[in-house]
């Protein structure tokens, strides 16, 4: 009984505090985006824009939904209500702090994994169900696209299991913590190991120049062409929240989560800072990058990536058996 | 929270009704009501109808000097998340039936707004057969954004005068303008479209005669637009010594092209193409009116690119009910030209590949750029 | 037909008849797309995501502009050709008032000579600035690094707006072209003006190259995509940019020099890939060599009267005998060409029949040519680089 409570507790917590962190990081991004191309962005709808979030959920709120002709109107409500689901989901296991963690599972990473893979259902839901080409073709491209990139980010996780020796997310923090962190040490490959999640996560969350699920000049919206309103703000902001989690856990498994540098004032703090650092860092990349043709999309996975996350799983094991036993 | 449009038809979301039956909640929704209409005046995300110079000053706008996205305002490319239409340049009869279609792919609430002379009223094309004289003939327009085009700030300006407009309405201070003098609406086409049961049989087989569909069944033909053969000549033989030498051409007009026989035309075509005049620069064809009937004058234009684009020009003369054979099979660049040429001025090609409509829809009627073609020709339903 | 050309335009393929299967897709792409450039359609037959047969259809835009030409005197045309190539009004209105002078056998002053010069060269700035703002945003999306470039081009491009607002008083069309000469005198100190927007945008020339022609995507989304081949080119008559990315050298400004460009010597820059990639180098390389024709040209620029001899008080007073004439200049995006035939006798006062020829109608026939076996991603690219401008295409 108390720990449904606690669950029910946190899952408020954490959906509120998510949502929240998401609606200003979508401000953020407007603001950082404006900078980057001497705009202003957002300035008039409260202080420097601040209420802008508010005033784009209450228009999208009122607006009309609209089904278009022939579409699969049950997967087509069901796709943005799942986005936004795996995407919170995916953040009950992550560690904010040693204390604040929704579900400290043994198997944190594997839980984080499934969900991310089970995102591209709903995504595929959506470009099936719109009933229109331009999504059907973002559909498929979200398909091949995370499928393909699902493998570089499980290996590069691996890399971090097999130095870890744990799959539990907190485990990690509490090794790096002990050992230092993975994205610094070793030297060489674990930093290769993090810029290789780094760009995996980008794919998996379909930011520029990964972008061609979406792809405006191309696909018009992509799979969001043809959905309005608050399920078209759905959608939206499941990608946000993707990254944001996705960012988070990034943080943990090879920043150090909560630990501060040197061990200097860890805390909640440090996975904050650290996880809206690498969050507009996504944003940076995507406001300054073009996009990726597809198929050198798929090829700098296959050819690039994958060999790539391969070798360093096999370093990381000959360095756990030699090294550190 | 009611919206009501120009033809005072009120639409309340589902949600808002839901509450009003909810007892004692009134003042909930009253405070409700603000917030959504300040949600809907912040958030306003642009559907770009840009089809013309509007187009490029409303990219303007959202470019660094004036930039909409203070306001909150961003550019959706898709109408269904849209709450704008920018109607930015002109709309001819061709495209009129999409911006509806699109308009109404738009969801509810939403506004429109005319940027520029040609969407507000057509401007100097108003009286023309293919431009539709003012976008509010076929929807209702919410702000009129004067200029051609309007600078970038007008358009900011338009843009504030919408939230102003839907502040107003909300509150109920909201005053409808004067109805202007009534526009010719909607009718039903005097073409019925091509998939119309109704249409008439015999106009259907003479469109498809005109429009080149008969070719449809015909025999598929190879292009080979590297053009035939060469035939052998001097090099750099002047154009109009090749004409009198070759051709047998006497007159050479001073301010004229020479004029060369209707059969000898394609033969002279290919023969400049050996001479590395590989340029089709124009084909022009020009109608003259007679009482005994019409004459056409189709001019055509080649260059030598390789000897500082000289140019090379000759004329055809064509009575009444002749044909020219066309370049096509020597010049790619002639297939799109006579193209052009048998649309608005019809004069038919032997041999195109595609004679085909490609300016005005396929279902028009006759043939602009003759002589006798009335300018303000009406185009139903959109004009 | 080869693999590389399969097809012509035309419309006569059905789907059933491609493919029994049915296993193809049609896509209209357009009319309205944010990546048509204006209202332009093609119609793909997809299979997969790669393009099996493109089929372009104009005239959205179709307003009769030729029409209305015949409808006005030869004076009143000058501001209605200014909306045809929207992106370069100022050669619009030179392209149509040099046929005009022909026509009617009236000469220029050199003062005025040299001033269009100068507009037609910064217009081009102003255009390739366009240019590559769009093909940025084609390739990097709204939402992305595209728009970067995009917003910074078009910063740079409304700084020369602004000097031809301190010429003629309009930031748009200007209407500064009359039948023998200008409209308007160049303001005392605009020369200074320029040279500060010349120094700024030339400063800022190689950020906008790192971002995009010197970017390791763009390399990879423009290398060996849409490659037109010389024989191609000529043969659909392309003109400016595209025809000299595919390797002929040919310039109307140094082959058949009309204004100033006898005196001004035009270096042609040329590129022989004839790919997406060939024709975004040559537009930069115009760009540095508009700036400098700029400089030079004000540098040199003649005193004296900017219009025809004697003053011109009714646009009635010009009246041409029957006769034709044909002049084509070269614009941003090739040769732009003005066919005007006059009717002579009472009907000499306004063109009996005039036809613009388009630059843009011939790139954009290139199309069902180039496109099958590229992607629909590449489709953006490849019509982006083709720098179309529908207002001239449909006229």
């Amino acid at each position: 009984m108390q720990g449904l409570l606690r669950g029910l507790v946190y899952g408020g917590l954490i959906i509120t505090v998510l949502m929240t962190a998401t609606a200003w990081g979508m401000w953020l991004e407007r603001k950082l985006a404006a900078r980057m191309q001497s705009r202003i962005g957002p300035n008039v709808v409260g202080k420097f824009g601040l209420l802008q979030p508010v005033a784009d959920l209450m228009k999208l709120l009122q607006k009309e939904e609209i089904y278009p002709i022939g579409a699969d109107r049950l997967l087509f409500d069901l796709a943005p209500f799942l986005v936004t689901t795996f995407a919170i989901a995916t953040a009950a296991v992550v560690p904010f702090s040693a204390d604040a963690v929704g579900a400290d599972l043994d198997v944190g990473i594997l839980w984080v994994l499934a969900l991310g893979g089970l995102m591209v259902i709903p995504v595929w839901m959506a470009g099936w169900a719109s009933n229109n080409k331009f999504a059907l073709i973002g559909g498929m491209r979200a398909v091949a696209q995370s499928i393909s990139y699902g493998v570089p980010l499980v290996l590069t996780s691996l890399v971090a299991v097999v130095f870890t020796g744990t799959m539990s997310l907190s485990g990690m923090v509490k090794f790096q913590i002990a050992h230092g962190w993975l994205a610094l040490w070793p030297p060489g490959p674990g930093v290769i190991a993090f810029l290789l999640f780094y760009m995996a996560l980008l794919a998996e969350s379909n930011r520029i120049p990964f972008d061609i699920p979406e792809a405006e000049s191309e696909l018009v919206a992509g799979i969001t062409t043809e959905y309005t309103g608050m399920k078209f703000g759905l959608l939206y902001v499941g990608e946000y929240v993707h990254t944001m989690v996705g960012s988070a856990i990034a943080a943990v498994i090879f920043l150090g989560g909560w630990d501060g540098p040197f061990h200097i004032a860890s805390g909640l703090h440090w996975m904050v800072i650290k996880t809206v650092a690498l969050f507009a860092s996504v944003y940076w990349v995507r406001w300054s990058l073009l996009r990726f043709r597809s198929d050198q999309l798929m090829r700098l996975c296959w050819v690039y990536l994958v060999p790539l996350s391969v070798g360093l799983v096999i370093f990381a094991a000959l360095w756990r058996h030699f090294v550190l036993s | 929270m009611a919206v009501i449009d120009e033809s005072g038809q009120a639409y309340d979301h589902p949600l808002y009704t839901t509450l009003l039956h909810v007892p004692g909640l009134s003042v909930a929704v009253a405070s409700l009501d603000q917030l959504l209409t300040w949600g809907a005046k912040n958030a306003l995300y642009i559907f770009p109808m840009a089809t013309s110079c509007c187009g490029i000053e409303f990219m303007a706008t959202a470019a660094a000097r004036v930039d909409i996205d203070r306001i909150g305002s961003i550019v959706r490319a898709t109408p269904r998340q849209a709450d704008v239409m920018v109607i930015a340049g002109t709309i001819t009869v061709k495209m009129a039936p999409k911006v509806k279609r699109l308009w109404d792919q738009m969801p509810e609430p939403k506004w429109a707004i005319a940027m520029g002379s040609c969407a507000i009223s057509g401007d100097f094309y108003r009286d023309l057969y293919p431009t539709v004289p003012g976008i509010d003939t076929i929807l209702p327009v919410d702000v009129y954004v004067p200029g051609c085009p309007p600078d970038p700030t007008a358009l900011m300006h338009g843009m504030l005068r919408l939230q102003e407009k839907i502040a107003a309405k909300q509150a109920g201070t909201w005053r409808a303008p004067e109805v202007r003098p009534e526009t010719e609406k909607m009718h039903g086409p005097a073409v019925r479209r091509i998939d119309d049961p109704e249409r008439d049989p015999a106009i259907s087989a003479e469109q498809s005669r005109q429009a080149g569909l008969h070719s449809f069944d015909a025999p598929e033909g190879e292009l080979d637009w590297r053009g035939a053969e060469p035939v052998p000549v001097q090099a750099a033989v002047d154009f109009n010594t090749l004409l009198a030498e070759r051709f047998g051409i006497e007159d050479f007009p001073a301010d004229n092209a020479p004029i060369v026989p209707r059969d000898r035309h394609l033969e002279l075509a290919q023969t400049l193409k050996a001479m590395d005049y590989s340029l089709l620069i124009y084909a022009v064809a020009t109608h003259y009116p007679k009482p005994e009937g019409d004459t056409f004058e189709v001019a055509y234009g080649l260059r030598n690119p390789s000897m500082g684009g000289k140019l090379a020009q000759w004329r055809v003369i064509l009575q009444s009910g002749e044909s020219i054979a066309s370049l096509a099979s020597v010049f790619a660049a002639a297939d799109w030209q006579e193209r052009e040429q048998y649309d608005l001025v019809g004069v038919a090609f032997d041999n195109h590949p595609d004679l085909r409509r490609i300016m005005l829809p396929e279902d028009w009627q006759g043939h602009p750029l003759r002589r006798d073609y009335a300018a303000d020709t009406a185009c139903r339903p959109w004009r | 037909m080869n693999a590389r050309h399969p097809g012509p335009t035309t419309d006569r393929y059905r789907l059933e008849q491609m493919d029994a299967d049915a296993d193809l897709m049609v896509l209209n792409f357009g009319p309205q797309h944010p990546s048509t450039h204006g209202v332009f359609r093609i119609k793909l037959i997809l299979d997969g995501e790669v393009v099996v047969r493109a089929i372009p259809y104009a005239g959205y835009l179709h307003r009769g502009v030729e029409k209305l030409l015949e409808k006005l005197t030869f004076a009143q045309g000058v501001p209605i050709v200014d909306k045809n190539d929207y992106v370069s009004p100022m050669t619009n209105e030179q392209a149509l008032v040099m046929a005009f002078e022909k026509l009617l056998k009236i000469e220029v002053p050199r003062r005025a000579r040299w001033m269009r010069t100068i507009f037609a060269e910064l217009q081009r700035v102003a255009s390739h600035m366009l240019w590559l703002g769009t093909f940025a945003l084609d390739m990097g999306g709204a939402l992305g690094g595209g728009s970067g470039v995009f917003i910074y081009t078009f910063r740079e491009r409304d700084y020369i707006l602004d000097l031809f607002e301190m010429v003629t008083g309009g930031r748009f069309h200007y209407n500064t072209h009359t039948i023998g000469g200008n409209r308007h005198d160049i303001p005392a100190g605009w020369d200074r003006e320029v040279f500060k927007v010349l120094d700024l945008i030339e400063s800022r020339l190689p950020e906008y190259e790192a971002m995009s022609s010197n970017n390791a995507i763009f390399v990879a989304r423009t290398k060996g995509v849409g490659v037109i081949d010389k024989d191609l080119a000529l043969g659909l008559g392309l003109t400016g940019p595209i025809l000299r990315a595919s390797g002929v050298p040919f310039d109307l400004r140094r082959d058949a020099p009309y204004h100033a460009y006898d005196e001004l010597k035009v270096n042609v820059a040329t590129a022989t890939a004839g790919d997406c990639q060939a024709r975004a180098q040559v537009r930069v390389a115009e760009l540095r060599e508009s700036i400098r024709l700029v400089r030079d040209g004000l540098a040199g620029l003649p005193a004296g009267g900017i219009n025809g001899g004697k003053p011109i008080k009714m646009p009635q007073q010009f009246k041409a005998m029957a006769g034709q004439a044909y002049v084509g200049i070269d614009t941003p995006r090739g040769e732009l060409g003005t066919f005007v035939v006059a009717g002579g006798g009472d009907k000499g006062t306004a063109p009996y029949r005039c036809k613009i020829r388009a630059p843009s109608l011939h790139a954009l026939s290139a199309l069902p040519w180039i496109l099958p076996g590229h992607t629909v991603s590449d489709v953006v690219v490849i019509l982006g680089s083709l720098d179309p401008i529908m207002g001239e295409v449909d006229r």
